[in-house]
């Protein structure tokens, strides 16, 4: 590991990147960064169609399930995951795309020179394997209160759309939204239950007209759910065990039972002791 | 003149001879000597001999004394050997008449200054160690004398006081020995604390605690604070089955030495159940001290042992349960020397999904962030995790699904009824093995897994698949086997079918 990481964590810096044709979009800003360094292998290519996905460090199980919903989708249409590298929305996202074979960039907080922590480290191994780009306007920035608001420029900058998963009222993924739109980038909001503090911001954006909404007309349902009780009532709602044991009237061993086959024959999953339909299936 | 007094000493659940010599000379200064390794608490036994014997209206002779404790390179620790210091010195200075069988006679007890007798620790191993011998006597304090009262073979004398034992010894008035208990008649059904019927839901908790009674597998609930982990936990004994009485004797010896009988008390009636707080320390938790003394595991002995927020425990403390998991012993080697408890129990672990307890939570949100949720997972190593068979999360419920008249779940289990599912496992098992040395599913090795686990090949199909599916390990591969074997014969199949199999899945390790 340590070898890959001295080998391909020598960062480089952009020579006149003004002048590169791909980074045209960054010119848009009001105040475009001076410098960018970057990690991995430069490849034009990768800034050609890029959507930006930015949300919740607090990201729930919800969001996690946006993720997986949308961002195998985006990557089938080879765009390119733009996202800000923090824990939560951001580094999910970065790790649905590379793990659905999509090409990725990471706008980092901080200076491209600051040392990982192991968690990120791996993952920043994994973008640039996978042909991504980690790049950052700083050489040796410390992460402070002001540096993530002010990388958000870059993010919306660099897409032509920007989709928000969960955000609460203040975070920091509203003011990527507020870049986008004066950049005049499509903004996407997912909505989420009105109870959860984490949906608040993205609903707000919704409901001021800031965002269009996200929603997923889901096409027919491929699986043919042959009658089978417990199917048709997981399709209406993720249940637990026990929850489908009293729907159906069935002791606990027999649902139990029901649910290891049809999770390991994949038509099911099952996270956090909740079982959903598999919809990638 | 010389005489010699029978006692014992106690290392761990070892008893050895202990012979006290006690010699009163003619000749001499006045004075008084204890020799033979004799710890602190011994040193201090002339005092209270002294002061016993004047208080008890005898005179304590003004010679010299010498007390010897043979073997003497055997370090001796404990006020046990007050009675009989006192008994060798008064019938040395021929106030009481010498007993015709005095090498027959064990002698064990704490004196207080008004020559009474104390409670005193380790009366069980005494009797059974006396057993060994035909036609022996044992003299020990009245408070503790029960304990003995279930050994057969033996006389067992209750003494109040010194003077009741003088006057019995020169034939005053003689005291009867205490009436031998059958150990079936002491041994009790457990009270239940908390019965499962109790519990609002949670059905799938309720049928793992089930399986983890009836196969003796280890058990980990995970789930939001004031779900019911601890209230399940605590309907554990209930649905466990009774002790025999051969257990029964085995876990008592622990509880002897540990001196946690209470007064009068004959045999622990009732499976230990053992919920140490996690600010317990590693010699708190799997014994120790210079004279290694039982910890938490060995008094769980067949019990169960429950820690409740498992995560919380010191990292330290907790690895050091591992040997006890896999061997069922813990040794404890300390400079005065090394002994050997028992420590075969269940455990039963209760973690939160994350520090603030949230996560997965309907209604409430959860503030941690992952790395946070990540680090406090990790706090319960991979060994730990491995040795654990059952997994199974406790969800939170709504708050009008608790109503009590709301008929919601299906099958409805008492724990009566489910301790009738849980003998009749045991029973099933106990036939299994009756000429092995282990008594439930989950003691088995790899060799026995392959003996009597009958897997359908559709079973093994299902097996094969998870295995890819979810990257079994080895141990987690048998683990699965075990589970499906204690639900094969909670069903009292002999074959293990797809069913069983599909729902050991169920519980598989998901943390």
């Amino acid at each position: 590991m340590l070898v890959c990481y001295s080998k391909i964590m020598n960062y480089k810096k952009i020579k006149n990147w003004q002048k590169l044709p791909e980074l045209k979009k960054l010119k848009d800003l009001s105040s475009p960064p001076k410098e960018l360094f970057f990690l991995g292998k430069w490849d034009p290519k990768i800034f050609k169609s890029s959507v930006a996905v930015v949300g919740s460090r607090k990201m729930t199980d919800y969001g996690r399930r946006v993720i997986e919903k949308i961002i195998p989708k985006l990557v089938f249409e080879k765009k390119t995951i733009v996202s800000g590298f923090m824990t939560g929305v951001d580094q999910a996202a970065h790790l649905n795309c590379v793990e659905s074979g999509g090409k990725t960039i990471a706008v980092l907080g901080w200076g491209i020179n600051y040392k990982l922590e192991r968690a990120d480290l791996k993952l920043a191994e994994r973008i640039i394997e996978s042909g991504g780009l980690i790049i950052s306007e700083w050489e040796n920035q410390k992460p402070t209160l002001w540096t993530f608001p002010y990388r958000n420029r870059i993010v919306a900058a660099l897409s032509s759309e920007v989709i928000i998963i969960e955000a609460a009222i203040k975070s920091g993924s509203l003011i990527t939204a507020r870049f986008a739109e004066k950049l005049k980038r499509k903004v996407w909001a997912v909505p989420g239950p009105i109870t959860s503090r984490t949906s608040m911001g993205t609903n707000s954006l919704i409901a001021n007209q800031k965002a269009q909404m996200w929603i997923d007309i889901p096409p027919q349902p491929e699986i043919t759910i042959s009658g089978d009780p417990l199917l048709t009532l997981i399709q209406n709602e993720p249940l637990t065990t026990n929850e489908i044991s009293r729907n159906l009237k069935l002791s606990v061993s027999q649902v139990g039972a029901q649910l290891s086959l049809l999770t390991l024959q994949g038509i099911l999953i099952e996270r956090e002791g909740k079982y959903y339909l598999n919809d990638a299936g | 003149m010389l005489v010699k007094i029978c006692s014992i000493a106690n290392i761990g659940l070892e008893t050895v001879l202990v012979d006290v010599e006690v010699d009163v000379a003619a000749s001499g200064f006045p004075g008084f000597t204890i020799v033979g390794l004799a710890s602190q608490a011994v040193e201090e036994a002339r005092e209270r001999v002294k002061t016993a014997i004047v208080n008890s209206d005898f005179e304590f002779p003004n010679k010299k004394i010498t007390v010897n404790l043979a073997p003497a390179d055997l370090p001796k620790d404990g006020s046990a050997y007050d009675l009989p210091i006192a008994v060798g010195i008064l019938i040395a200075s021929n106030q009481i008449p010498p007993l015709s069988d005095l090498e027959n006679s064990f002698f064990y007890g704490e004196l207080s200054l008004d020559g009474t007798l104390r409670a005193t620790r380790g009366i069980l191993l005494l009797g059974l160690f006396a057993q060994k011998k035909a036609n022996t006597s044992i003299f020990v304090p009245f408070p503790s004398a029960r304990e003995a009262s279930v050994i057969s073979e033996i006389k067992v004398y209750a003494i109040k006081s010194l003077n009741q034992l003088a006057d019995h010894l020169s034939g005053i008035k003689i005291i009867n020995p205490l009436k031998h208990i059958e150990i079936e008649e002491e041994i009790e059904e457990t009270e239940v604390e908390f019965d499962l019927m109790e519990v609002a839901g949670q059905e799938q908790a309720k049928r793992a605690l089930i399986i983890a009674a009836a196969g003796g597998h280890n058990l980990l609930m995970y789930g939001p604070p004031g779900t019911g982990k601890t209230m399940l936990a605590r309907a554990m004994p209930g649905i466990l089955p009774p002790l025999t009485p051969n257990e029964a004797l085995e876990v008592t010896r622990v509880y002897s030495i540990s001196g946690l009988l209470s007064s009068g008390q004959s045999l622990l009636k009732r499976r230990p159940f053992r919920s140490p707080h996690h600010g317990v320390s590693a010699a708190g938790l799997i014994g120790g001290g210079s004279n290694p003394l039982p910890g938490e595991v060995s008094l769980a002995h067949l019990g169960v042992l429950f820690l409740d927020e498992m995560p919380e425990f010191p990292r330290g403390v907790l690895e050091s349960l591992r040997q006890p998991m896999e061997d069922g012993v813990i040794e404890i080697v300390r400079a005065a020397g090394h002994v050997k408890y028992p420590a075969s129990f269940t455990l039963i672990a209760a973690i939160n999904p994350c520090p603030c307890g949230y996560l997965g939570h309907p209604k409430r949100e959860c503030k941690c962030n992952e790395r946070q949720i990540a680090k406090y997972r990790h706090r319960i190593s991979g060994p730990i995790l491995d040795r654990i068979d059952l997994f199974v999360s406790v969800s939170a419920i709504d708050v009008e699904k608790l109503s009590l008249n709301t008929p919601m779940e299906v099958g409805r289990i008492s724990s009566k009824k489910a301790k009738e599912l849980v003998l009749k496992a045991r029973g099933i098992q106990a036939k299994r093995f009756s000429d092995l040395k282990i008594y439930t599913n989950s003691q088995m090795r790899n060799k026995e897994v392959k003996n009597f686990c009958l897997l359908t090949s559709e079973a093994e199909n299902i097996l094969k698949l998870a295995a890819e599916k979810y990257d079994f390990s080895a141990r987690s591969y048998y683990r699965l086997i075990k589970t499906a074997r204690t639900i094969a014969d909670l069903e009292s199949s002999e074959k293990i079918i797809p069913a069983h199999m599909a729902e050991a899945l169920q519980y598989k390790q998901t943390i």
